[in-house]
């Protein structure tokens, strides 16, 4: 979508581009521009609603009934300490996150090697992040703040067992 | 001369006033500055992306360490490219002043040379946003004074802006009579029928926020400055982190707003219409000045501590920042440029360029700050790929576009031909490419900062490394070319006779305008608030706090509040203010800006710590800090009454956050 967007913005400036080396009336360009600029304002106005509340509603965080699996990590320089470190296929994990020494991320990857979210590591806090894990297999943790001259290579996972 | 101008500009551009040398030196400091700083800062860029590719063996510590320079130099660089493109746009409508302009210049090179001995010398690899405690924990690769060096050139740049924020601030308010008329809001109210200009009310806003971002980074980089000689000292990490990132965010930010508020004078020199003020424009500024300041929680979106409603002031600010951009500025400037027989210089290609850039970066940056997205965009490649858009595709064109707009006038050449028509191809080919593969490994979720890229993702850093190879092209030819611009423009007497034409800049007016103190019931409150802030300093207030670091610190940004307001009260008598502000304005600026900080470098607890053990001592600490609010209040006070308010209120946030945030 991005992409497309993006190529449409282009066609805009080279159209506006090739429209600059005529000789229009900027009367005739500010009735026509400003008739525009309305309907362009308004489709803008009318998409902010809807845009904040899927934003909202679709936003990570804690939430929901159920059973969880609580699991927690610890960041360090350079290492991922997680417990437990293996959870069965389909359960609900709410991952409680924080650092012992400085701020680290915890970008998620599921056994495909598609990111599935992240969460940030604080010390002195404790984040907590509800997900489903929905895979088998290995998810792997990587570093997702700039944390120091190993950041590169900070790894941990959480092991996803089949029922 | 003036024929010749012509033949550059579009035959009905308003009128381009005539520089002085004065002028010139401060064009000719920040363009070129700008320029070299953005080159050298490219090549490191260059350095990163061919490491990431496996191409050049830089080992991690040194990439780390480059990132840290790349990140604080290219902001620096862009920085101040913007403020002189403002600077000078201004300074034909009110006179700010020169002298401001080149002591802000001096403060952040001496800032970005700090940083450079940091990092490349002194090996510090914090990044460059300085994360605590990341700064101290070096794990071996530098040591404190490293950390020191780099903190101090962070706040010699921001001390820098700030002088250029306060000038600003000073000179328009004084210029235009009160805030509101300044910025446009009088106009609104139908209060006004001869508003400010356009670039007055960007400057203002970028003044505004400009300085409440100056004094947050201020606050964080002090607190930093006071653990690497107090190791003992701790901060709270949540507050640290609000507070980075609110001075980082909106200092990139506004680069961009600086830069916008120069384009109102460029495109109708080249477009031959003018850009008035108008009420939309007026709207769109307001609404500017709210979301820069509030759109930064968007950096803390995975922080689920953070209090929801930030993040959902944040998620609206960030939404609704497009509005004035997409609506009002870009649409507006393409209204003027469509059917005006535009004329196509280098400066007015690389203005137009800039423009695209501007909006394709700000779509990515909404698509970012879309919370679910942003789930799984938040510190991959994605967010380096949208501001890069902005910042190289926007913000550096348009330094090019402004130092070109200068050259092509001063040597009567207009620069697009043969040689600058490849190298513009070349830098939209090179950098849309180079973000792009930012985008696509965005998309991926590849992790940003990584000295060695995931296995197998080796391909999209190689890619985007020749990209960026072909902007550098580009951006080198370009600049070979303003080169030579130059050297035509000395020959041809430019440096002696000025390069504008028709009309002459305004004088300098040296007189702060009005007072922060000016009716006797605003002295009264003032001494009444005074009052009450003594009562933080009677011996039971003090026995009480003294175990608990933050009511401790509490009681200190009283007893700093206490002489801020005795010290506006003084100094708003119109005899001191004219004899400070008047005569001494440059010891008024710097006594406003350094007193604020030493107040809070006396409050690192190592300082403090032995001095409580004598009563006698301890009293006599609290008193300097009071004096140092008095000091600080009074030198305000020298700045006129809306710069001087406005400063004296942040000293006191300052003190107040200081407080805060550092817990130990």
């Amino acid at each position: 979508m991005f992409a497309v967007l993006s190529l449409v913005i282009a066609l805009v400036f080279v159209v506006a581009a090739a429209m600059s080396e005529e000789s229009v009336a900027y009367v005739q360009v500010q009735r026509v521009g400003y008739w525009l600029r309305k309907r362009w304002l308004a489709v803008l106005v009318a998409l902010v609603p809807p845009v904040l509340g899927l934003g909202i509603l679709a936003a990570p965080g804690t939430g929901g009934t159920g059973d969880r699996v609580e699991v927690d990590v610890v960041g360090r320089q350079f290492s991922f300490s997680v417990d437990p470190d293996s959870v069965p296929v389909g359960a609900r994990v709410r991952f409680s996150v924080t650092s012992v020494d400085v701020n680290h991320g915890m970008g998620i990857v599921d056994p495909n090697g598609q990111l599935v979210g992240s969460v940030q590591m604080m010390p002195g806090y404790t984040n907590r992040l509800d997900m489903t894990v929905t895979q088998p297999g290995r998810y792997r943790f990587l570093c997702f703040e700039y944390c120091g001259l190993a950041h590169h290579a900070m790894e941990g996972g959480l092991t996803v067992t089949p029922r | 001369m003036a024929t010749d101008v012509v033949t550059v500009v579009h035959p009905g551009a308003p009128a381009i006033p005539r520089m002085r040398v004065s002028e010139r030196t401060v064009a000719i400091l920040y363009g070129g500055t700008a320029l070299a700083v953005i080159g050298l800062m490219g090549i490191a860029g260059l350095v990163l992306r061919f490491t990431q590719a496996d191409v050049l063996d830089v080992p991690p510590d040194w990439f780390y360490q480059v990132m840290t320079l790349h990140g604080a130099g290219m902001i620096t660089g862009t920085l101040v490219g913007m403020m002189g493109a403002l600077w000078l746009t201004v300074r034909s409508i009110v006179p700010l002043s020169t002298e401001r302009m080149v002591a802000a210049w001096c403060l952040i090179v001496t800032g970005v040379a700090a940083v450079i001995v940091a990092t490349l010398i002194g090996r510090f690899a914090g990044g460059w946003t300085f994360l605590y405690p990341l700064p101290f924990a070096a794990a071996g690769q530098w040591d404190t004074w490293a950390t020191s060096c780099f903190l101090v050139g962070m706040l010699l740049v921001g001390a820098g802006f700030m002088v250029f924020c306060v000038d600003v601030l000073a000179r328009t308010s004084a210029a235009y009579g009160s805030l509101l008329r300044t910025m446009g809001i009088d106009f609104l109210r139908n209060r006004d029928d001869s508003p400010p200009p356009p670039p007055v009310i960007a400057a203002v806003v970028v003044a505004i926020d400009g300085l409440i971002a100056s004094a947050v980074g201020t606050t964080v980089v002090v607190a930093e400055l006071g653990r690497t000689f107090d190791g003992s000292l701790t901060m709270d990490a949540l507050w640290a982190k609000n507070l980075t990132y609110f001075f980082g965010h909106s200092v990139a930010n506004l680069t961009i707003y600086l830069a916008a508020g120069a384009l109102y004078v460029l495109v109708p020199r080249y477009a031959g219409r003018p850009w008035k003020t108008t009420k939309p424009i007026v709207v769109g500024w307001m609404a500017t000045l709210v979301f820069v300041a509030t759109a930064y929680t968007h950096h803390l979106y995975m922080d689920f501590v953070q209090p929801t409603w930030t993040t959902y002031v944040s998620f609206t600010a960030s939404l609704g920042a497009a509005l004035p951009v997409v609506v009002i500025t870009v649409y507006t400037g393409l209204m003027l440029i469509w059917g005006s027989e535009y004329r196509w210089t280098l400066a007015s290609t690389l203005v137009y360029i800039g423009f695209a850039g501007w909006v394709i970066g700000g779509l990515a940056a909404v698509l970012d700050a879309f919370i679910p997205l942003n789930f799984r965009f938040h510190n991959t490649l994605w967010v380096v790929a949208h501001f890069h858009t902005y910042m190289l595709m926007g913000v550096v064109i348009w330094v090019l576009a402004w130092v070109a707009d200068q050259l092509e006038r001063a040597a009567r050449t207009v620069a697009l031909n043969d040689r600058t028509k490849p190298a513009i191809a070349a830098m939209i080919i090179g950098g849309f490419g180079l973000v792009g593969m930012w985008y696509v490994s965005g998309a991926l979720g590849l992790p940003r900062r990584y000295a060695v890229q995931p296995l197998g993702t080796d391909g999209y850093s190689l890619a985007g490394g020749l990209f960026a190879v072909v902007f550098a092209t580009g951006f080198l030819l370009v600049s070979l070319e303003l080169l030579g611009l130059a050297r035509s423009a000395v020959r041809q007497g430019a440096l002696a006779g000025g390069w504008g034409r028709d009309t002459e800049p305004l004088p300098v007016d040296e007189r702060p305008a009005g007072l922060p103190i000016e009716r006797p019931a605003y002295a009264i409150a003032a001494l009444v608030a005074a009052l009450l802030a003594l009562v933080a300093l009677v011996p039971q207030v003090t026995d009480a706090v003294v175990d608990n670091t933050r009511y401790h610190h509490l009681q200190h940004a009283a007893a700093f509040f206490l002489g801020v307001m005795l010290g506006l009260v003084l100094g708003s008598s119109p005899d001191t203010a004219r004899r400070l502000g008047q005569r001494l304005p440059g010891v008024a600026l710097t006594l406003a800006i350094a007193a604020p900080v030493a107040m809070m470098l006396l409050m690192t607890p190592d300082i403090y710590a032995s001095i409580e053990k004598n009563s006698a001592v301890h009293l006599a600490f609290h008193l300097g800090i009071v004096a140092l609010g008095i000091v600080t209040g009074f030198a305000a006070a020298g700045l006129g009454r809306v710069a001087g308010t406005f400063v004296a209120l942040l000293a006191i946030g300052m003190a107040l956050m200081y407080a805060a945030g550092v817990t130990g």
